[in-house]
Order: structure tokens, then C-alpha cells, then sequence
């Protein structure tokens, strides 16, 4: 089983619910966004064209983070998913100069929401999640697949743009879509083998 | 390295410390409130702390999903700069920006002053009192006004909502859909046309189930076009983007109309001639041949050549072209009239007014017209019904002008030319009719005709209602609405000329109190200083705020509220008309509970006002408005002599809604209860029996008497707005004529940012800083060549009138060359916000309040204005980060 999201170009209109549902999940501190919604404009007036593209770790199947980690830090865990232990990790940012994609975060430091006001009681309960000195990313919310559930910013798409599966079942939903709506990933030149997958706008 | 089941625990301990033991960890259903669309969400707490909203999935308006906004309420709940305790003014003098040198007080000691001075105006005048709530919790806050019924004033307001946002898209769309507003049905709509809207993109009533609809008529294959100025939110996912002249929505519309009539050909015979006046006979005068004995409209019946009652059941055969006879009078069929009033707007004139060229406007009209099918019909559940899949609708862009009222009628006559309204595929008002839960039949409403066969709402969000309009009469309260009976919520509340109108007419009274709930009105009408000046007006401001804010400056008293999170309410969704989502699928009514208790000194206000009453004595007055708010009747009707909790209310309103066993409590467990759609629900206009006005002929009575009572008091009246049939009139910004000033700006809701108060959310503002325009001031890029400003650069929008405001640019291909798009009501400059403290731009300091920036039907305020953009002298200061 190799895990994998196809997110719906055409279906999301970049109401930025992922990058805030993860955000949530997580507890990520400020400046962290193990989602983001990156919009951008192409052509010219009277007919330009808005893109909103929604990005996020790539799970890649050669992972260059994994390979660039010199602790094992950077892992492969069950069904492709790729992880860091935090407790490996030793901060030297390998993972952020190897990854294509910039979907990492270093934690120089603790940062609170509120600045100088100090935690709120849901960044107090979130805090011990993210410890300083390390590297964080997106893990498909391995918590929620250990429940049953699909990660939170696909449960939570008011556009209903994502889709989580099994990327090695040429049955399941997301390869069906990938097939049907010629799937792409994002720099296919850097050979990475990214399992998010993109339906065109 | 750890195996995966170790590697699992020290990811699965979300909401707690690494270890710490699991005492609680329950799902709480409950309703969002970052914005009035009342969405159902659940709250996640473990060991008492809130670690996760999400979407209710259990409910329609929840469906498991959630917008950004909503699911960083957890940010609102636990914001540090919230308010804690009642706080009293020690400084006398009030102004913008004049520290009031907060002192904290007890709430005996709030409560004690604010019931002796309330006490003092009833005494006096109880219309001293002015009731202010915020856009953001209605419904739910519309349950202050039973206070103000109680107390006996008539002066209450909602400010900011209504004059921006739906005087006059929720008088059109109550008067021709019965309902507040309205959106394609996006199960079935093959095109839809949007002016100024953005349903399904992120804003507006129903939010979010909005946006899945949304996308899946894209992926179905709607042809979506959007009217705007801007290319953002609904037209960067639209197949075409057609760029207009800020504020000129009628003048295409109509252009459009004329195409589809003269000479496209393509109307709805059978629609027109039983679902709307378009049979009703016109006098030379304007005014409906009436029959001598019953005074009711009469149509010309073509088979037996003389003019019957519209009701006669040969109506149905009526003629909708020529001219007849009657009375002695030549009259015509509405239709024919309205057929010659739209030959004022060929294509050519179109382009004219909107820039929007004439090929491109025939092009729509013909695409429209075509793809409404007129004619057809579908199976929907085993019901054969009229299938019009096209839609054109309307919303805070298009109806926020001075020519509101005709901007709405115009936008929509399309929509009733082809008969795609409330049918399969067309335009839907969001559920005008509802047949009740299964067992309890309730609520149960639908449209009725009055005495003309026009349509009365059968659900409303207010005692009064679009249609039929009440007699205007000079006015007792504040803000003129009985004068002005469209309106729903009047800017001389707050305008800078309310002292001359109410000189004129010789109010006996003048505002002397306030009790706010939650409104930033500084920030949230006009132009800071008008507000200002009307606040100055008043003795003694209570506040119940989650913060203290640029409105704090002016309160006498702050009380700390508890927040959506900590309260209680039992119809936070209701009416349906209001943000339920339209079409197929399931009723849902859920109750807002607290997820959390309020800490500190916070209470809930609308329970402190309860309280309030009781202890003014107003007990069988509050009841009473109770009653007649939530309509209870029978054993759950609140005894005038009682004394009731907001629980025991929510209680009875929810028994009387759905049986005794299906209380509170039981609610409280279950959060929501649903039930299936019928299609004569949703699709209702065939199986109900009234028509709507394409020829809107009271708006001329209604002219002539509101206009009489203007001139005798000497205020100046424009009769143009009050015509039977739609024009397009300018806005105060058309008429410029300095050339230095040559370009409209206008606001625009934002996805991630929306009304004052999420400004200070620093999850939202985090991601608005990282949007390219949520905090920018856009100008398309030509323009900003021309006037020699770069992307980046700070600048000032400054009005021919002298106002001015800062921000800095972004530069866009996606905006028309004469706009400059700001987003959403921003600017802070409180001290008590920091996180909203200096982000974004204040657009709604450009605004005029006064009357000649106003609706004269529905006393909408006009938000667009003429401005220049110069460079900032001042590069290096913030400007809206």
C-alpha cells in the first residue's frame, strides 16, 4: 500500500481551509504551515488567469529528505508515509536544503500566538508536539489514519477537492482520478516521485 | 529507530500534554459564529481545553467541513486581549482615540448604574434608547431587539449589515423569491450568471455547504460568468470574468433584458402570464387597471375581448402584448410596457454606461436565453416540474449603490424573462418554503398572495416585511425607516446629516442611551467622524464586547461577553431563509451550547439583558416579545408573570418546535435535527399560488406618499427611484466631474477575513498576510503604470470629498482599470487589538453618510467612490502590513 492525496484543481477555490485545519490539528507554531494555499496570477487583463495552488509535503517515493538525513530521522513509515522521528532529529536542516518542494519547518525557537501574552491553553496542550531545535513537516496525520480517519485537511475540504488512498490499488478513488483526469505531481524533473497528486483547474 | 506503534503514541496525544492522563475528551455540537452564516460544528475538548472545531457532519449546514474562519475560532476563545471584567469610564471626554481611563467595576456595580439610567429614559422617553447589535451574530442577536420591544423603543439597528449588505438585495430578493437571498441551483443550473456575488466562493449566507455545491456544479459543467470589477474568489474559478464599470450592474442587466425580449425573442409566456403581473393592465398613468367593485387588478382576456380579474380563471389566456381599451383608457399588459422601457438600453447603451462591450452583452443574453430552456421540464423525485437550468443572481456587489433597489430588480427581471425562478435549475431563494418536521409539522411557512395576487414572505428575519410595504408615515424613530418602509436598517442611525432630517420632522425625542452589543459602528458604516459626531449625541453607552475596541471610546460601561463558544441558543440557524443552504437535501436545525464555560467575569449578554429586564420590572413585556419572537404558543408559551432562564427558553422554543420530548436536553446531546427535502419545498413555485411584480407598480404609490411627506417637511426627494420599472441611475461617484479623480473604489469580502472582529484572530491574520490581496489595495496594472506606483508601494486612495485612507498596492491583471478592490474592514487602531492593530485598510473611512450617499427606497448606502491614488510621502510606515 503506497498512501497518496490527488487534490481537484478545478473543485478548490483557495478558502485556505486546509492550511487552517492542519494548522489547527497540529498545533503548529506561528510561521509553521505544514498545508499552504499559494495563489498566483498569470496573463493579462481582460483575461488573466487566478491559480491557487494548495501544496504540502509530497510523501515522495525517493524521498531526497530521507536520503539527505544523516540520523534516520527522516523516515519512510508504514505505507509510504514520510516521517520524522523527532526525538533523531539533531536540527541540521539537511532534509530543508535536499526537499524540492520547501514543506519543512526548522523550530528555532518556542513562538506563541500571542506574542509576549504568553501561551493559550490549546498552544499549552499543543506545545509538547513540537519541541525546539527540530525539523517538522506534514505526516498525513498518521494519528488520524491510526483512527480510521482521512488526514484533516482532506475531511475537512469544503470544496470536497481532496482525495486520500492507495495510490498502488489501481482501483482506489485517488488512482482512478490520476488516470481519468491525467494526475500530474509538481517538479516531475526533480525524479523525487512525489504521491501528491494534481487534477487540472 | 521506534517502531510504528511507538512512533503512533507520540503522535496521537493531540490535546494534552506528552503523558499527561486523559480525564475528558468529548465532541460538543454546537454552531459556528466567526460569521452570520451559522454553520454546525462540534468542538473537541480534552481536559477541559478546546483542541479542535470541525464541521458538524451530522448537520446540512455543517456537512463535517469548515472554513478557515470558522475553524480558528479556538483563537477568539483563548485570545489573552479579551475582555475580563466590567470596566467604567473615568474620563468624561470622549473622541476618537481619547483614552477613557478604564476603571474595573463589579457587574453589581455595572449592572446597578446601567439599570438606574435606563430606568431614567423610560421614565422620560423609552425611544431615548438605542439598541445596536452586530451583523456577525444574527440571528441569534436579533433576540435583543425583544428587549427594545420590551422597553418600548423602536430604535434598533443592526450596524454595518443592512445598509451595506442586503437593504436592498433582501428587499428584492424577499419581494420577488421570499427570501433573503438567493443563489443558482447548483444541482441542476447550467449557467449561471453572477453580478457582484460570490455564493459558493467563501463569503456570504451558507458559507460553506455554498462552497461544495459550488464546485461540484464546476465539475458537473455549469458555465459560470461573473460580473464584477475584480477577478477574485467567484471569478477566478469562473469560465469568464466580465469586467465592469464599478456600480453600473442595472444598466447591463437591462441591456441584457432588452436583448433577450426585442430581439432575441426569448421569454417565458406561461411563467409570465401565472406567475407574475406581466398580464396585469397598465393605465396611461402607470398605475394597474383596477375592476370598479373588487379593486383588483384586471388582465385582458383575449377570447372573450374584455378585461377580466386578474384571479378569473380565463387569466390564464390573458393577453401579454397590445393595447385595450378599459375604462375609457388605453391600457397595456405590464409585459408590453416593460417591453417598451427596455428598448431605452440596446446593447450600445450598455456598453456606455458599464464599458462592458455590446457584443459581449448580447453574446450573455443569447447564451442565457438559450441555456434556460424555456419550456422544459424534468422528473425530480417522482414530481415532473419547469426545468430553467440558468440563473442570474445578485449580492452586496451589485446592490451596494445608490441605485440598489433598481440594480436587484434589473439583475433579477432576467431570471422571470426566461421563468428560472424557484424552478428546477434557475434561481433559488434559500428555502421560502418549508412544510416542518415529519412529526412536529413545524416550523411550517410558505408564501402568500395579498390582495393584488403579489407574494407576502412566509418566513422573515423581521416583524416587517418587503411586501407588501407598509404605509409610510412621518416617523417616530431614529432612523426613518417607517418613512422609508424597504429599509431594513437605516445609516441616519448614524449619518451625518440625522440632526437636520430629524429638525425637519420635528422628532420629539432624541437618542440618549445605547446599549451595544458587539458592534465596532466606528469602523463598521462610514466615515469614522460622522460616527463619531452621532455617538457624541449620547449620555450613556453600555458595550457588551469580546474586546475593547475603536467603539470603546465612546462607552460608558464595557461588559466582557461571553463568546459564541460559552453561550447558549436555540435557533442559531433560523429562519432558513436566512443561510440555510438551498436545494435538495436536508433540513437541519441545530442549537448553539457552550463548548466551553466563560472564564474570568464573562457572561453571556443576551442573558445579563434578560436579567436586565426583569430586574426593570419589564418582566411581562420581555415575555411577551419573547413569545411573539420564537411564535410560541399553547403549553410552551412563557407566562407574562414568570421569571425564565435563556435555558429554560431555548427549552420551550425547541419543545414547541419539535414535540416535548425533543427539549434542550435533548438537544444539547444530539446538536442538530434533520430531516428530508421535498421537491414542492424547494422547488415551490409551481405548487404555489402568487405572483411577483416584473412591474413593480406600489413602488409608485409608495413615491408619491413618501415623497409628500419629504417635501412638507422640506427635505429633497427623488422620485426617479420610485418607478414601476428598473433603471439605471448613477451613483454619487458617476457624477464626479474633477478629471484628477479618476478612479472607484469599492470593497470586497474576503475569504479569510470577514466583517472587524476577525482582524484579531492571529491564525487569520497570519494567513491574510500571506494572501496576496487580503491586506493590499489592488490596481490593475496598467493603471498603475500609468500613474507611475509600483506593486509594493505605499499610497493614498483619497476622495474627491477630501477623505483619505493608506494602504499599500498590488498590483493585479485581474481588476477593471477604473477600480481600486479593498478587501473586507480592516485598519484597527486600538491598542486593546494588537493583532489586528495596523493591518489592512480602513476602506470604509472613504464612505459618505449622509442621505445623498443613500438608497432613497431601501436607504442602502451607496460604497463606492471616486478617488485618485497618489504616493505615500511616507514609504517606510507600515500601511496595512
Amino acid at each position: 500500500m503506497r498512501l497518496g492525496m490527488v487534490i481537484d484543481l478545478k473543485r478548490c477555490m483557495a478558502c485556505y481551509g486546509c492550511q487552517m485545519s492542519c494548522k489547527a490539528e497540529h498545533g503548529t507554531p506561528p510561521g509553521v504551515f505544514f498545508a499552504r494555499v499559494l495563489k498566483r496570477e498569470e496573463g493579462h487583463y481582460p483575461t488573466p488567469r487566478m491559480l491557487f495552488l494548495p501544496v504540502l509535503c509530497n510523501h515522495c517515493s525517493d524521498a531526497p529528505c530521507v536520503s539527505a538525513c544523516p540520523t534516520g530521522a527522516s523516515h519512510y513509515a508504514e505505507h509510504g508515509i514520510v516521517d520524522i522521528d523527532k526525538d533523531m532529529c539533531v536540527g541540521c536542516r539537511a532534509c530543508m536544503m535536499a526537499c524540492p518542494y520547501n514543506n519543512r519547518y526548522f523550530l528555532d525557537e518556542r513562538r506563541y500566538y500571542f506574542g509576549e501574552a504568553g501561551p493559550t491553553p490549546y498552544e499549552e496542550a499543543c506545545s509538547d508536539r513540537h519541541p525546539e531545535g527540530v525539523v517538522m513537516k506534514c505526516n498525513f496525520c498518521r494519528h488520524r489514519l491510526a483512527e480510521g480517519k482521512d488526514p484533516a485537511c482532506v475531511e475537512n475540504c469544503a470544496a470536497k477537492a481532496r482525495t486520500f488512498g492507495d495510490l498502488d490499488d489501481p482501483e482506489s478513488i485517488v488512482s482512478r482520478l490520476i488516470k481519468e483526469r491525467g494526475g500530474f505531481t509538481l517538479h516531475p524533473e526533480a525524479g523525487t516521485g512525489p504521491n501528491v497528486y494534481y487534477l487540472g483547474p | 529507530m521506534k517502531d510504528t506503534r511507538q512512533e503512533l503514541e507520540a503522535v496521537m496525544h493531540a490535546g494534552r500534554a506528552l503523558g499527561e492522563e486523559i480525564r475528558e475528551d468529548v465532541w460538543i455540537p454546537s454552531v459556528c459564529t466567526i460569521c452570520y452564516g451559522g454553520c454546525a460544528i462540534r468542538a473537541h475538548r480534552v481536559n477541559g481545553t478546546i483542541v479542535k472545531i470541525e464541521g458538524n457532519p451530522a448537520s446540512p449546514t455543517g456537512s463535517g467541513r469548515l472554513c478557515a474562519k470558522g475553524i480558528a475560532g479556538i483563537m477568539i476563545l483563548y485570545d489573552p486581549h479579551r475582555l475580563k471584567t466590567p470596566l467604567r469610564r473615568t474620563n468624561p471626554q470622549k473622541g476618537i482615540g481619547i483614552d477613557p481611563g478604564w476603571k474595573p467595576i463589579s457587574w453589581e456595580e455595572a449592572l446597578t448604574e446601567t439599570a438606574a439610567r435606563l430606568e431614567k429614559v423610560r421614565a422620560e422617553d423609552p425611544r431615548q434608547l438605542v439598541l445596536q447589535v452586530t451583523t456577525t451574530m444574527a440571528p441569534s442577536s436579533l433576540l435583543f431587539f425583544t428587549f427594545g420591544w420590551a422597553f418600548g423603543t423602536p430604535n434598533m439597528w443592526v450596524a454595518g449589515g443592512g445598509v451595506h449588505c442586503g437593504n436592498g438585495a433582501h428587499a428584492a430578493g424577499g419581494i420577488t423569491h421570499a427570501s433573503w437571498s438567493v443563489v443558482p441551483d447548483f444541482k441542476h443550473c447550467n449557467y449561471a450568471i453572477y453580478f457582484g456575488a460570490s455564493k459558493g466562493h467563501g463569503a456570504g449566507h451558507a458559507a460553506t455547504p455554498n462552497i461544495a455545491q459550488a464546485a461540484d456544479a464546476r465539475e458537473r459543467g455549469m458555465r459560470m460568468v461573473v460580473v464584477d470589477p475584480m477577478c477574485n474568489f467567484a471569478a477566478a474559478k469562473a469560465n469568464e470574468w466580465v469586467p465592469i464599470r464599478v456600480g453600473t450592474d442595472a444598466a447591463l442587466a437591462l441591456a441584457m433584458a432588452n436583448c433577450l425580449v426585442n430581439e432575441l425573442g426569448i421569454y417565458d409566456v406561461e411563467y409570465l402570464r401565472t406567475k407574475t403581473d406581466a398580464i396585469y393592465l397598465v393605465r396611461p398613468n402607470g398605475r394597474y387597471a383596477r375592476d370598479a367593485a373588487s379593486g383588483k387588478p384586471l388582465v385582458w382576456d383575449a377570447g372573450a375581448g374584455a378585461a377580466k380579474t386578474y384571479d378569473d380563471p380565463a387569466a390564464t389566456s390573458a393577453a401579454l402584448e397590445g393595447e385595450y381599451r378599459v375604462n375609457g383608457e388605453p391600457c397595456k399588459p405590464a409585459f408590453a410596457v416593460l417591453r417598451d422601457h427596455l428598448k431605452k438600453y440596446p446593447a450600445e447603451e450598455g456598453e456606455r454606461i458599464s464599458g462592458v462591450a455590446a457584443a459581449t452583452i448580447r453574446r450573455l443574453a443569447r447564451e442565457f436565453g438559450a441555456a434556460a430552456r424555456v419550456g422544459s421540464t424534468i422528473v425530480v423525485d417522482g414530481v415532473t416540474l419547469p426545468y430553467r437550468p440558468a440563473s442570474a443572481i445578485f449580492f452586496r456587489g451589485a446592490q451596494g449603490h445608490k441605485n440598489s433597489m433598481y440594480n436587484c430588480f434589473a439583475i433579477d427581471l432576467l431570471n422571470h424573462i426566461v421563468g428560472a425562478a424557484d424552478v428546477v435549475g434557475g434561481t433559488l431563494g434559500f428555502n421560502p418554503v418549508c412544510h416542518g418536521h415529519p412529526e412536529s409539522g413545524r416550523p411550517r411557512y410558505q408564501p402568500r398572495p395579498d390582495r393584488d395576487g403579489l407574494m407576502a414572505v412566509g418566513s422573515w428575519m423581521l416583524p416587517h416585511v418587503p411586501y407588501p410595504p407598509a404605509e409610510p408615515r412621518r416617523p417616530d424613530s431614529v432612523g426613518f425607516t417607517e418613512l422609508f418602509p424597504l429599509s431594513h436598517v437605516s445609516p441616519l442611525m448614524a449619518s451625518s446629516d440625522q440632526e437636520q432630517w430629524w429638525q425637519r420632522f420635528d422628532l420629539p425625542y432624541r437618542p440618549k442611551m445605547m446599549i451595544n452589543y458587539g458592534a465596532n459602528s466606528i469602523m463598521s458604516v462610514g466615515n469614522k467622524e460622522a460616527v463619531a459626531r452621532s455617538l457624541k449625541n449620547f449620555d450613556f453607552i453600555v458595550s457588551f464586547d469580546l474586546f475593547l475596541n475603536e467603539f470603546s471610546d465612546f462607552a460608558d460601561i464595557v461588559l466582557p461577553d461571553a463568546s459564541y463558544l460559552e453561550v447558549f441558543d436555540p435557533r442559531p440557524n433560523f429562519p432558513f431563509i436566512f443561510n440555510h443552504p438551498a436545494g435538495m437535501g436536508e433540513w437541519g436545525w441545530p442549537i448553539r451550547q457552550p463548548v466551553a464555560e466563560p472564564t474570568h467575569e464573562r457572561r453571556s449578554a443576551r442573558e445579563v439583558l434578560l436579567g436586565l429586564a426583569y430586574r426593570l420590572g419589564l418582566g411581562p413585556e420581555i415575555n411577551m416579545a419573547i413569545n411573539a419572537f420564537y411564535g410560541l404558543d399553547g403549553p410552551q408559551m412563557l407566562d407574562p408573570a414568570g421569571t425564565y432562564s435563556l435555558e429554560e427558553i431555548c427549552d420551550r422554543e425547541l419543545k414547541h418546535k419539535f414535540g416535548p420530548a425533543r427539549g434542550l436536553d435533548w438537544f444539547k446531546e444530539h446538536g442538530v435535527i434533520t430531516w428530508p427535502k421535498k421537491a414542492q419545498e424547494v422547488y415551490w413555485r409551481p405548487f404555489v399560488d402568487v405572483r411577483i411584480p416584473i412591474y413593480h407598480e406600489y413602488l409608485m404609490e409608495l413615491g408619491e406618499r413618501t415623497g409628500k411627506l419629504c417635501e412638507a417637511a422640506g427635505m429633497r426627494f427623488d422620485p426617479r427611484y420610485y418607478g414601476p420599472l428598473p433603471e439605471w441611475l448613477p451613483c454619487p461617484s458617476h457624477e464626479v466631474k474633477d478629471a484628477a479623480f479618476d478612479l472607484y473604489a469599492f470593497y470586497y469580502r474576503d475569504a479569510i477575513q470577514v466583517n472587524g472582529f476577525t482582524m484579531e484572530n492571529p491564525w487569520l491574520d497570519e494567513v491574510a498576510r500571506m494572501d496576496p490581496f487580503s491586506y493590499r489595495i489592488a490596481v490593475n496594472a496598467e493603471t498603475a503604470r500609468r500613474k507611475g506606483v509600483q506593486d509594493g508601494e505605499a499610497v493614498w486612495v483619497e476622495t474627491s470629498t477630501g477623505r483619505r485612507v493608506a494602504g499599500r498596492l498590488r498590483v493585479t491583471e485581474g481588476i477593471q482599470p477604473e477600480a481600486v478592490g479593498i478587501a473586507a474592514c480592516a485598519g484597527h487602531w486600538t491598542e486593546h487589538q494588537p493583532i489586528a492593530r495596523g493591518k489592512g485598510v480602513f476602506f470604509n473611512d472613504l464612505l459618505e453618510l449622509d442621505f445623498e450617499h443613500t438608497s432613497p427606497v431601501n436607504l442602502n448606502l451607496d460604497l463606492c467612490a471616486k478617488v485618485r491614488i497618489t504616493r505615500h510621502e511616507d514609504q517606510h510606515a507600515a500601511h496595512g502590513a
